[in-house]
Formats: structure tokens, sequence, C-alpha cells
């Protein structure tokens, strides 16, 4: 089979995956329409249903790769924003690390469902040998970052092309890229198949829950990691690059040894030499162990892609149970559970739980420097924690997937559905106002009231999530089901109850220079969200 | 509206009730300009074991839907044990066992964690449902599955799970849309013998199927649907008599005006790998 062939069937597993990436972790499509696949209407609605999945997934895949050659060129404009230096090293260095987050990231979505569907078995049965069926089964897994890698590579190598002019510089660029790109996916596929290969071994080990966690915390971290580096280039390039070379030679030389380090101190090097050649010369070998890594972790890829295509990747264990017995509890309690369960097993869900720490240590970034603690630092810091656990109804009820049909068939009230999900929701901020006040008591405060602030908001976060997840529902039961995916509506409904006692708070105060009043009615407010919040919830007949 | 008749278990470990444990009432749904039903009647009495058999399409699996109450109807009504699904579907739910054509479960799950969410939805107790889930356990052979994710179990295991899920509560009707599907053989005898136990016991039970032979083995009575509406209904002797047939095959052709079709569909079968020859 020639490569353009070989490339255009690929077309077809690679849809596979990702309808099944969008379909199995995103299960609110199936709320309705695919679990009432049999009943005539609907099974017409199916088709609509997967060639709308499959467009959001190219728009995602578009917008993802926009976001990404976006952030792999900021690093390189510091200097139009202000910054007194352009710190070449630093921004080839930090545009390297972004890309390898993103890349990283987006991969992981749908590499868990390339490493655990059957998404090659429709070519398996077909008349074509094995060489062809690898080729075509490793071209749809290259498909799943092609966009994202070819937009964040030709942005890279035109910024190293504008401050350079080097042909030698461009070209090792372009090898440095390479080895970010074939590092990033080999990291993710990784992680994808040892989570694949954890859940699919079974049993219950104590090992594979603490190893999932552990993976589930990286992630978060990773996502964290990729969020600071875009969101604070112009503070990171100067200070990274007066960091380096305000530094003792053997700093900068242990820099080198370190990819995206490596490949920045060679390339910006070579045209404008600012450290000493011994440098350059460690920079260059690091670079060049990464090369050899980089094709390494590719002829791995390559032999993991191959055994998925042939189904002899992961081998199930199957553990003997001793005994049969089960601990029912209550109805809410089991849902709760459950939810816990089947979203920490999820890949594309998982990193959710991460929440709690990274929020954690976000609001420890943004209060730690600050001598005082303010309300407006308590009220910044409310939101920011909040926003995040937003996602997390919207993340839940994703997690639910096809085993919603089951749910609807056993003598369940759609309330413990919402509480169970608006629970997990709330307890994931409640880290914030505990952080928040253990700052506090370290620092001098504008008004101790003011602490009830984020407490407070932790009565927003539940309406917020009720509201969120009533939504979801109600949508479905009118039919609205296209309507739902990637539907934004229902988390700028979040946002505002969220905002709005911070908003009432804000004005409050602003007119009447009273804490105690402001937190007072901001109080009030919170209350009177969760009190509608439950007044909605009792509207719900079954 | 109905809030539940007493019912359930006797010290004798049987169920007792005169009244019928299904009855779908003039049931219709249309979706959209599709009419799925188009009026269905039927009562399923204590004890029995009634087979609603039609081909794809026919309306055997939005009838089962209704009656759990996952559908509303567009008219008429279902009724677990006197109580209308669409007006309590939380009760009806909980009387119930329902096992799907095509389980989906919580594949990420296993078994023993499907089987603790279940129980715990239906508030059961640790002890008896221990006892049931160990036997159920045993009789299905799941000692090497029980804690594997679902997603890795083969089509027949899920089913078993499935099986299990709709007995733990030991419900008074069990509802079955092609339980069989994906079954070796000996845990088909096994289920058929299930079945004729929990009749014995005074359940009732809703057998969806469009194999003939199983029907004929199992179901004390027969209704057989078609274009959303029970054609015929009756004991298998009742039915064969009725249309003058030797089987149960027949009669369901002949009803369901498929013969004629049978023989077109043959021909043209004849002509596709056989047209050198008919040439």
């Amino acid at each position: 089979m020639k490569l353009l062939e070989a490339w255009r069937n690929s077309r077809l597993p690679y849809k596979e995956v990702v309808f099944r990436s969008i379909a199995e972790e995103r299960g609110r499509m199936w709320w309705g329409g695919f679990g009432k696949g049999q009943l005539g209407e609907d099974s017409q609605n199916d088709y609509e249903l997967t060639k709308k999945a499959l467009r959001i997934a190219k728009w995602d895949k578009s917008l993802v790769s926009i976001f990404c050659v976006i952030a792999a060129i900021v690093p390189f404009t510091a200097q139009f924003f202000g910054s007194p230096m352009i710190g070449l090293t630093s921004a080839i260095s930090l545009s390297l690390a972004v890309t390898f987050g993103f890349i990283a990231l987006y991969a992981i979505q749908t590499l868990s469902s390339f490493v655990s569907a059957e998404s090659c078995v429709l070519l398996s049965t077909l008349p074509i040998n094995q060489k062809d069926f690898s080729l075509v089964t490793l071209f749809s897994f290259v498909r799943s970052v092609d966009y994202i890698v070819i937009g964040s590579i030709l942005s890279q190598l035109i910024m190293v092309i504008y401050y350079t002019w080097s042909p030698v510089a461009v070209l090792i660029m372009f090898v440095a890229c390479i080895v970010n790109t074939v590092l990033a996916v080999a990291v993710s596929l990784w992680f994808s198949r040892i989570f694949t290969k954890n859940l699919s071994s079974g049993g219950r080990s104590k090992k594979a829950t603490v190893l999932r966690l552990f993976f589930i915390l990286m992630w978060g971290s990773l996502l964290m990691g990729v969020s600071l580096l875009i969101s604070l280039p112009y503070y990171i390039v100067p200070s990274l690059e007066l960091t380096l070379l305000g530094s003792e030679s053997i700093t900068y030389l242990l820099f080198g040894l370190f990819h995206p380090f490596s490949a920045g101190i060679t390339v910006a090097n070579i045209s404008s030499p600012v450290v000493a050649d011994s440098i350059v010369l460690i920079g260059a070998a690091s670079l060049i162990v990464y090369v050899i890594v980089a094709l390494f972790a590719g002829k791995w890829m390559i032999k993991t892609v191959k055994q998925i295509s042939t189904g002899t990747d992961i081998k199930i264990a199957r553990v003997t149970a001793k005994n049969f017995s089960i601990k029912p509890r209550s109805p809410l309690l089991g849902y709760v559970i459950k939810d816990l369960k089947v979203s920490s097993r999820n890949p594309a869900t998982a990193f959710f739980f991460a929440l709690p720490v990274l929020e954690t240590v976000i609001v420890s970034f943004v209060t730690v420097n600050f001598e005082m603690m303010r309300a407006s630092t308590l009220l910044v810091s409310s939101f920011m924690g909040g926003i995040f656990v937003l996602l997390m109804p919207l993340a839940l009820l994703s997690a639910e997937g096809t085993g919603l049909e089951f749910t609807k068939t056993l003598p369940l009230n759609i309330n413990k559905l919402v509480i169970s999900k608006t629970l997990i929701s709330t307890l994931t901020y409640v880290p914030i106002p505990i952080v928040l006040l253990i700052m506090a008591l370290m620092k001098p405060l504008t008004s101790p009231t003011a602490l009830l602030i984020p407490f407070f908001i932790i009565l927003s976060i539940a309406s917020a999530s009720i509201f969120e997840i009533q939504l979801f529902l109600s949508s479905v039961t009118k039919g609205k089901l296209a309507a739902l995916i990637h539907d934004l509506k229902k988390l700028i409904i979040g946002i505002a109850i969220l905002l709005l006692p911070l908003v009432a708070y804000s004005v409050l105060y602003l007119v009447s220079f009273s804490h105690i009043f402001a937190v007072f009615i901001m109080g009030c407010i919170s209350v009177l969200e969760i009190v509608i919040a439950f007044a909605l919830l009792k509207h719900n007949k079954h | 509206m109905h809030t539940g008749n007493k019912h359930t278990l006797t010290k004798q470990g049987l169920f007792s009730l005169s009244i019928p444990l299904i009855e779908v009432f003039e049931l219709t749904k249309q979706f959209g300009t599709l009419h799925a039903l188009k009026g269905v009647n039927f009562k399923v009495m204590p004890g029995e074991i009634y087979g609603l058999l039609g081909p794809n399409g026919a309306g055997k699996t939005t009838t089962i839907r209704a009656i759990i109450g996952l559908i509303e109807p567009s008219s008429g009504c279902a009724m677990i044990e006197g109580v209308d699904s669409a007006k309590n579907p939380v009760y009806v739910k909980s009387k119930i066992g329902y096992v799907a054509e095509k389980p989906t479960l919580y594949e990420s799950l296993s078994a023993r964690d499907f089987l603790e969410y279940v129980s715990s939805i239906r508030k059961l107790d640790q002890t008896s449902v221990n006892r049931i889930i160990t036997k159920l356990g045993q009789v299905f052979e799941m000692a090497n599955f029980f804690d594997a994710p679902i997603a890795t179990l083969s089509t027949g295991m899920k089913q078993k799970v499935a099986l299990i899920a709709s007995l733990v509560h030991q419900p008074s009707v069990l509802l079955l849309d092609e339980p069989l599907s994906g079954l070796d053989a000996k845990t088909s005898r096994i289920v058929k013998d299930l079945l004729s136990l929990h009749a014995k016991k005074g359940g009732a039970i809703l057998f969806c199927t469009h194999i003939m032979e199983v029907a004929e083995n199992i179901c004390t009575r027969i209704g057989i649907i078609y274009g959303g509406k029970i054609v015929a209904e009756g004991t298998l002797d009742q039915l064969k008599n009725g249309s003058k047939s030797e089987t149960l095959e027949e009669v369901f052709l002949k009803l369901t005006n498929e013969e004629n079709e049978i023989a077109d569909k043959s021909r043209l079968l004849g002509e596709a790998f056989f047209k050198d020859e008919t040439a």
C-alpha cells in the first residue's frame, strides 16, 4: 500500500477513535439520543449526532491548534510588551515547554480511546496485509495531533528564522521541535497505556488505586504547568533569562542538561553567543542525547501502536474473587461512590480530581506574596478557585457515559443524582476557604469579617452546580440534545451564580465602606441562591 | 393514583397477588410521524411467562420501556401491580428486574462495584443481598470475573452481570429483552430454569424474543406483536390451532405476513449467488 493511500485509509480508524473518545468521555451526549437509540426517531438522530460529534472534534482540534500556535509564539514576543530583553534562550525553551504540554494534554484525550478501543477492528476484517494494516493504524494515531504539531513547529521555526537568520539555528530548532513532539506524544501514549492497563487488570488492589491517584495528580500538574506558562510568559521569560545569565556557570550548565533548555541554549547561542562555548557544547551534547532518546521513544511508539492494532498490547490478568460479598450503602452514598469510581477511572475526567490540589496551589501562589490579606484578595481567590469547580458537574455528567441508561431503570429519584454530583463538586472547592483561612492567620487582615467570603461561596458553588445539572437534564427532556454538546450557556449561568454574591459584596462595600454590612448581604444572597436551587429540585417529579 | 399494593414475598417465599402483575392497556406511542405502538393490550398474571414475539422494529422494546416508565406513552397506560408506570416510575422500578437487549452497564466498574451500586440504590439489606449474590455468582461461575472491569468482559459475561443485577432485589416482575443473547448453551439452560422457578414462586415474566424455539420452550402464553399491535395472543396450542399451523414459526410468519416476503427474498438470494446457473 502506498503511503498516500495508507494516509487516506487511516481516516476511518481515526474517526472511530475520535468518535469513541467523545461518546465515551462526554456522556452528556448519552443523556437522551444514544440511550434511546432503539426508539425510532432517536436512531435517526444518532447519525446526525455522530456527524456533529466529528465536526466538533475537528473544530476542537483546530481551535486547540490555533491556541497552541499562539502559545508557542507568545514567549518570543515579550519584547513587544515592555520586557527589557528578548531572552531568546528562555523564549525557545518556554515555547517548547508549552507545546510539549499542549500536545501531551490533547493527545491524552484521544489516545486513551486509541489504546482501549477496538478502533481498528473493522479494518482488521478486510483483506489487508499486516504491514499495511500497521501503517494505517500508525497514521490514524498520527492524525490525532497533526494540526497541532504542524502548527506549533511552523510557528516556532518562523520565530527562530525571524530572530536569528541562521540556517544552522533553524535546522537545530527543527530537530528540537521533532524531539519535543515525539517525547510529548510518547509520554501521552505511555500515560494512556498505563492508565488503561491499570483499569483493565481489575482486582481490588490498593496499589492500583494509589498509582491511579498518582497519575491523576501528575496530569493535573502538567495542566497547571501549561496554564502558568501560558498566563505568565512576560513575567517568566525575562526572569528566567536573568536567572540564566546571572547564574554561576555550573547552574547554567545544569540547565543545559535538561530538555527544553538544552535546545534553547544551543539554538540561541549559535546566532549570537552570550555564554561560554563550553556551555553551548554541553547544551548541544544534551540535545543529541535527547535526539537518541526520541529515536528510542519513536521506535517504542511504533511498536506499541502495532501491538494495539493487533490487539496484543494490553494483557488482561484475571484475579479470582475470594468471595461475592458486597456492602450496600444508602442510595445517596452509593451514588456518590459510584460517581467517584466511574469518573476517576476515566482518563479524560480523572484529572478533575486533581482540582483541589491545583486550586490550593494557585490560591497559595496568589496570596503568599501579599503582605496583608485584603478583602479583594479573598474575593479574587474565591472566584479563581470556584471557576474551576464549575467544570466539575459537567465532567461528572460526562463520566456517566452509557451506564446512565441502566441507572434510568433503577428506582432512583433524580434529585439524588443532582445532589450526588453537587456534593462532589462542592467538596472539591472546600480546600480553598481552608487555605485562605490558614493564610489569613499568618498575615494581618483588613477585616476579619471578610474571611467569611470564601465560606459563603461554598453555598454559591453548590447552587451553581445544582443549576448547571438541572439545566443539562431539562435540556435533554426537551429534546434539545444537539445543543448540549459543548454548550457553554450552562457554564455561564454557573459563573453568574458564583459572581453574584462577589459582585454584591464589592458594590455594597464601595457604597457603605462597611465590611460587615457587605459580607452580611453577600451571605444573604448566597443563602438565597441555595434556597432557590433546592426549591428548583422540588419541582422534579421523579 | 395507586401507591402500591400489599404484596410480594410471603412466608413461604411465594408472591401473593391475584391482580395482573403486568397490565398494558391501549398503549400507544408516537415518535414524530412514526407510530411505534398502536394500542397494545395484554396482561401477565402471577406465575405466567408471557412471550412477546415480533420481528425487529415491531415495538417490543418500546413496550418494555413504557412499562418501566422510561418513556411516556402517547396514550393508554402500562401498569405494574396496578401502579401506572408513567405516574409513579420510581415505585414501578423498585418492583421490576429488567435486562435490556444490549445491557448498558458502567463499563469501568467491576461486577462487584456495579452490584454494590445497584444494591445501594435499591436500599437492600446486606445479609440478604449477599446471600443472593453468592448463590447467583456460583451459578453463573463469576469468580474469575467478579473483580474485573465490566469493559473487559465478554458479551455473555456482561449479560450475566445484568441478570444478577435484575435479580438482587427478588422482584415480582421480570422484564427481559432477549436475555439469552450472548449466553452459552449451559447458561441459557440455567436462565430458563431460573425463569421457571420465578414463575413457580408466583412472579410474572415478560419475555421479549424473536427466537421461536425459546418462546416455545418456556413461555406459558405468547403475544405476537407486529407493526405496533398485538396481532394474536394465547397459549402455544391456541395459536397453532387458530392459524392451522404446525409450528410457532409458521404461526409467526403467517401472522406477520412474512411468508411471501421470505419467498421473494430467497429468490433474490438465488439470483445473487447462482446467477450463472439460473441463467
